[in-house]
C-alpha cells in the first residue's frame, strides 16, 4: 500500500510543484512588462 | 485585452475539468476493487497509464507545432512546441517514477532492460534532448527550424513505445496495452477517469506554459526594441 501512496504522492506533488513554477515565472515576467509600460507612458 | 487574456479563458475552463474530473477519478480509485493477484499496488496503474497518455500528448503537440511552425513560419506555433515539450517531459518523468515503484513492489526490482521500458526511456532522452537544445539555442529562428525538424523525427519513438509488446513477441515482462488485457468488474471507471484527468491536468499546464512563453516573446521584444533604439 505505501508504494501506491508513494506513487500519487510523487505525481500530485510534481504537478502541483511545476503549476507553481509556472505561476512565479508569470508573476516575474508580468512585473518585468510592468516596468517597461509605465515608462512608455510616462 | 492582451495578448494572453483568451489563455486565461481556457486556463479557467481546463482548471475547473480538471477539478471535477480529479475528485471523481480520486473517488472511483479509493472505490476500485483489490486486485487478486497483486494486491493494492495494481492501483499504481491507475495513474501510471494515464501520465502516459500526458507524455504521448505532450509528444505529439511538439511535432505538431513544429510542422506548422515549418509551414507557417509563425512564431506562435514554436512556442507551442516548446510548450508542449515541457509539459511531455513532465509527464514522462512521472511515467518513469511510477512505473519502477509499481515494477519493484510486483517483480521485486526497479528496473529490467525490457523494450518497453528502454522505449520509454529513449523517449524521453530523445524529449529532454529536445529541451536541452533549444535552451542552448534560444531566440534563433534557423535552431526553430533544427527543433521542429527533431521534434518530427522524435515522434517516430511514439508507435514503437506503444507497440512495444507486440514488437517483442512475448519476449516482455511488461503488461499489455489497456484493452487488450483483462480489465476486472469496477476496474474500467478509474482508468477511464485517470485517462481524463490525465488530459485535463496536461490541458491547464499547457496553457499556462503557453502563457508564461508569451510573456517570454513578449519582453524579448521589448528588449530587442529597446536595444535597437539605443542604437
Amino acid at each position: 500500500m505505501s508504494y501506491a501512496v508513494a506513487s500519487y504522492a510523487l505525481v500530485v506533488g510534481g504537478l502541483v510543484a511545476y503549476g507553481a513554477w509556472l505561476a512565479r515565472s508569470r508573476r516575474r515576467l508580468e512585473r518585468e512588462l510592468g516596468g517597461p509600460r509605465e515608462r512608455n507612458h510616462g | 485585452m492582451t495578448a494572453t487574456t483568451p489563455l486565461r479563458t481556457w486556463q479557467h475552463a481546463s482548471a475547473v475539468a480538471l477539478a471535477v474530473s480529479a475528485a471523481l477519478w480520486a473517488f472511483f480509485v479509493w472505490r476500485a476493487p483489490i486486485d487478486a493477484m497483486q494486491g493494492p499496488i495494481q492501483k499504481i496503474l491507475y495513474v501510471h497509464v494515464p501520465v502516459v497518455l500526458g507524455a504521448y500528448l505532450g509528444f505529439f503537440l511538439t511535432a505538431l507545432g513544429g510542422g506548422l511552425y515549418l509551414w507557417r513560419r509563425e512564431e506562435r506555433w514554436d512556442r507551442l512546441a516548446a510548450a508542449a515539450a515541457e509539459v511531455g517531459v513532465l509527464f514522462c518523468t512521472l511515467v518513469l517514477v511510477t512505473g519502477p515503484i509499481w515494477a519493484k513492489g510486483t517483480w521485486g526490482r526497479w528496473w529490467t532492460w525490457d523494450l518497453r521500458l528502454t522505449l520509454t526511456l529513449l523517449l524521453y532522452l530523445v524529449y529532454v534532448s529536445y529541451l536541452l537544445l533549444r535552451s542552448f539555442t534560444e531566440g534563433s529562428e534557423r535552431a526553430a527550424r533544427f527543433a521542429a525538424v527533431y521534434a518530427i523525427a522524435g515522434l517516430a519513438v511514439i508507435p514503437l513505445n506503444y507497440f512495444a509488446i507486440d514488437l517483442a513477441g512475448g519476449r516482455t515482462v511488461h503488461p499489455e496495452n489497456l484493452g487488450r488485457g483483462s480489465l476486472g468488474a469496477g476496474m474500467r471507471a478509474p482508468f477511464a477517469l485517470g485517462m481524463l484527468t490525465a488530459v485535463a491536468a496536461f490541458a491547464h499546464l499547457l496553457v499556462r506554459r503557453l502563457e508564461v512563453g508569451a510573456l517570454r516573446s513578449e519582453r524579448d521584444r521589448r528588449e530587442a526594441e529597446a536595444f535597437r533604439e539605443e542604437a
